[in-house]
């Protein structure tokens, strides 16, 4: 029996509306809203990066259980905006959460899918028996070009779950992969902004991704939509997820709890991971959750979790929910967004 | 055994565009050789106070680098406390005589800083703080405004109590020939003048000068020399989150109580007082823990003009102008403050010329706090 | 010390800021008694003019400490935040 025993997110404080954003480049701001589904994105402080919302979300993840850093023996993270190239975030906060040295840490990157990736393998190491505890981050401050649609959607945010195989709060039942070589959305070595292919990233990217993998779930666990209490997908918009949800057959109230990417964007590695945390803040024991993530390029990693007794204790501690975070804001204007994702 | 100033001299302070330091250095020590009646090969060791050489200028080991430059072929040191260095220097420079290895020694205080940008300076000045400082990025005005805030919850003490220490030393300056600034200030000016570190103002804050100043230690008396009663230092923790007490400067209190028991004097018997005003707050502070004012009563005092040349009472502090009205070339000040009580003490200060002035002292702190040198001088 | 508690002992919002802070000035610098014993200095983030009052409750966080150079290590350090 391998699942998640603890989990954390940090949404960093400060949003703008995508608004001000349309604004600013002189489009109308309630066909941007209207036409992406979103209404303002987390932006991140000038000093905050994917290591700093890493360590933020690993130690709220800590907070909710008695396992300590030191009982970890894996930990990746995944991320699109690894402040090195080369230098590992895993062991930066690995060595800050105070770990120790016995443990195997490596950096993942995947787009949106890279840290959901992590928790298959570590997953994996733990019903293999090479590992019993497992720190799976996502964490991104997401880049995207100015005045380039991506604008209005890259977020930033950050997600921690550690796993194991003792006090689950949420059991893994099944998992699965599907894979491409489909570059949709890229960012080449040495370029600062991701580029983009359009209307492709669509259809042929996370649509054909995204319902490969649900539907190879779906066959696996010999299962339907209506089994589940709860879905989450990866939320690049406020479109995308509800229109894969409805052509999967789940409805609206499934998807609901998950839908971050609304209030605060879509923070790339971080996305599907938040969706899934905020589930866990209302779920219930015996519930069954329905998850695929996707990552641009192109692949989709898809799990089906079943909620036990240990959320009620998971859920009771002060740790601050989603939705705590979520309300808990600031609004930055246009120039204070450019500054603080430092652009200029 | 004691000890004697005979030579004194000072460099204008100010933005000197066009001196190097080893021009200023040269006209320091030729004048204070000149005042002394000495020649130069009768130096029998040299201590230069400075602190940034290294990091602004990319050149350490002054000691070597002035002994070539004023052909003062002897034992050289370069003593760095940060803004007491010149004090410091000063005081191994006595001990050296003190202890009778040496007859005849200079103590020279310089620094160059008007070359760099500000916010370079900025960052080399933090190297007298802590290194959590450093990553806070808590700079010089930064510090010290955390200690105005402390003292204006903890006293009453206003902004405009403050600003009035700047008024006063900008006074003494426009009557100090060398001083950087000659204009005179008002409290509203200071008032209105741009933050820099809440609550401290531009003219809240010493600036960033260039000077030199050289000062003869012997252990001969002569007609003009002073007599040095003490010189002590004391040193308290590099940064402000581990002092004891906000309130004060401890290690002002610990070496001016050393050098009053030395020197065998109380506060009120001193008539003419150099301390380190760095910003204004810092004034307040030291004439609080150098004894002459009760704490928290300094500020009131200030106000009314007890310490002004020409007041009633009988100290005046910061003849010179201080600091913040004469300047403040970081190593050169502490050995500036000493040239100033000497000039004092001989009745040769001009318009400056505190009455009567017998007994004199002067304080000089290095970073926030953490090194305090105070000099006790008699004619 | 990450996570910790602490209150506020004196500030100063620091408008003229050394080299590799400008991007994130003018910032606070406050004095902070930890709860569990202690007193550090550390920038103040993600903060408003009402935070900036002798005796708030702050919380130790991780952030970048100064602006990396193009090449250099990036420097992570302590700061604290209003709770």
């Amino acid at each position: 029996m391998v699942g998640i025993v603890s989990y954390g997110t940090y949404i960093p404080k400060y949003r703008i509306k995508l608004a001000d954003i349309a604004l600013a480049w002189k489009k109308e701001p309630r066909e941007v809203v209207g036409s992406l589904g979103v209404e303002e994105k987390s932006v991140p402080a000038t000093d905050e990066d994917a290591v700093t919302i890493a360590m933020e979300a690993s130690q709220q993840a800590f907070l909710r259980t008695q396992i300590l850093p030191s009982d970890v023996e894996v930990l990746f993270v995944g991320s699109e905006s690894h402040p090195y190239a080369v230098n590992p975030t895993s062991t930066i906060i690995g060595e800050l959460l105070g770990v120790g040295h016995d443990y195997l840490a490596a950096d993942l990157q995947f787009a949106c899918k890279a840290a959901t990736t992590g928790m298959q393998a570590i997953a994996g190491l733990i019903a293999a028996g090479h590992a019993r505890v497992g720190l799976a981050v996502g964490a991104d401050t997401a880049q995207s070009k100015p005045h380039d649609l991506l604008e209005y959607t890259s977020g930033a945010a950050g997600v921690a779950f550690i796993m194991g195989s003792e006090n689950i709060i949420a059991t893994l039942r099944a998992d699965t992969s599907y894979s491409s070589d489909t570059p949709d959305f890229w960012r080449r070595d040495g370029i600062r902004y991701p580029s983009h292919a359009g209307r492709f990233t669509g259809e042929p990217a996370y649509m054909a991704h995204v319902m490969g993998a649900a539907t190879k779930l779906l066959e696996m666990t010999k299962t339907k939509p209506a089994d589940y209490t709860y879905c989450v997908f990866h939320m690049p918009n406020g479109k995308f997820p509800r229109d894969v949800a409805r052509r999967l057959g789940f409805t609206k109230e499934q998807l609901a709890p998950s839908l971050t990417v609304d209030a605060i964007g879509n923070p790339y590695s971080a996305s599907a991971m938040l969706g899934l945390a905020a589930v866990f803040d209302v779920a219930r024991p015996g519930d069954k959750i329905f998850m695929v993530s996707y990552g641009s390029g192109a692949g989709s990693d898809g799990f089906v979790w079943e909620v036990t007794n240990e959320i009620v204790k998971s859920q009771k501690s002060k740790v601050a929910t989603v939705q705590e975070q979520i309300i808990h804001k600031k609004y930055v204007d246009y120039v204070g967004y450019l500054k603080q994702t430092h652009k200029i | 055994m004691k000890a004697y100033i005979t030579g004194v001299a000072t460099t204008k302070f100010g933005e000197l565009w066009a001196t190097s330091p080893r021009t200023l250095a040269r006209e320091a020590v030729t004048d204070a050789l000149k005042d002394a009646g000495l020649v130069v090969n009768k130096v029998q060791a040299l201590f230069v106070g400075n602190m940034l050489s290294g990091m602004l200028g990319g050149q350490e080991h002054l000691g070597a680098f002035f002994s070539e430059e004023l052909d003062i072929r002897a034992p050289a040191f370069k003593i760095e406390g940060a803004c007491a260095s010149g004090g410091l220097a000063l005081h191994n420079a006595i001990n050296s005589v003190l202890s009778g290895q040496y007859d005849t020694v200079v103590a020279l205080g310089v620094e160059k800083m008007t070359d760099h940008k500000p916010e370079d300076v900025a960052t080399a000045l933090m190297g007298a703080g802590s290194e959590e400082e450093r990553a806070a990025g808590a700079t010089f005005p930064g510090l010290y405004a955390m200690l105005a805030r402390v003292h204006m919850l903890t006293f009453g003490t206003t902004e405009e109590e403050l600003a009035s220490v700047a008024v006063k030393n900008h006074y003494h300056a426009s009557l100090n020939p060398n001083a950087q600034f000659h204009n005179l200030l008002t409290v509203e000016q200071v008032m209105r003048s741009s933050r820099i570190a809440d609550p401290l103002k531009l003219f809240d804050c010493s600036p960033i000068s260039d000077g030199a100043a050289a000062v003869i230690v012997s252990k001969v008396k002569s007609q003009k020399s002073v007599e040095i009663l003490a010189s002590t230092a004391a040193t308290d923790s590099l940064g402000l989150a581990q002092r004891k007490n906000l309130t004060e400067l401890s290690a002002t209190k610990e070496a001016a109580k050393r050098a009053y028991t030395i020197a065998g004097i109380t506060p009120t018997d001193v008539d003419a007082a150099e301390v380190h005003d760095c910003f204004t707050i810092a004034e307040i502070l030291a004439v609080e823990d150098l004894g002459f004012f009760k704490k928290g009563k300094a500020a009131a005092a200030i106000v009314k003009g007890e310490t002004r040349l020409g007041t009633t009472k009988h100290l005046v502090i910061n003849p010179s102008g201080g600091l913040k009205g004469c300047g403040h070339p970081v190593g050169a000040t502490g050995i500036k403050q000493v040239v100033e009580i000497v000039e004092q003490l001989r009745e040769r200060a001009g318009d400056r010329q505190v009455k009567k002035a017998k007994i004199g002292l002067t304080h000089n702190v290095g970073g926030s706090g953490a090194t305090a040198v105070i000099h006790i001088l008699k004619k | 010390m990450l996570g910790q508690e602490g209150v506020v002992v004196s500030w100063t919002i620091v408008r003229v800021p050394p080299t590799g802070f400008s991007s994130v000035a003018p910032y606070p610098v406050v004095i902070v008694d930890l709860v569990g014993g202690g007193r550090i200095t550390a920038q103040l983030v993600d903060w408003s003019n009402d935070d900036l009052v002798v005796g708030a409750s702050v919380q130790v966080v991780l952030r970048r400490t100064s602006e990396p150079t193009d090449e250099g290590i990036i420097p992570y350090g302590i700061k604290v935040k209003p709770i």
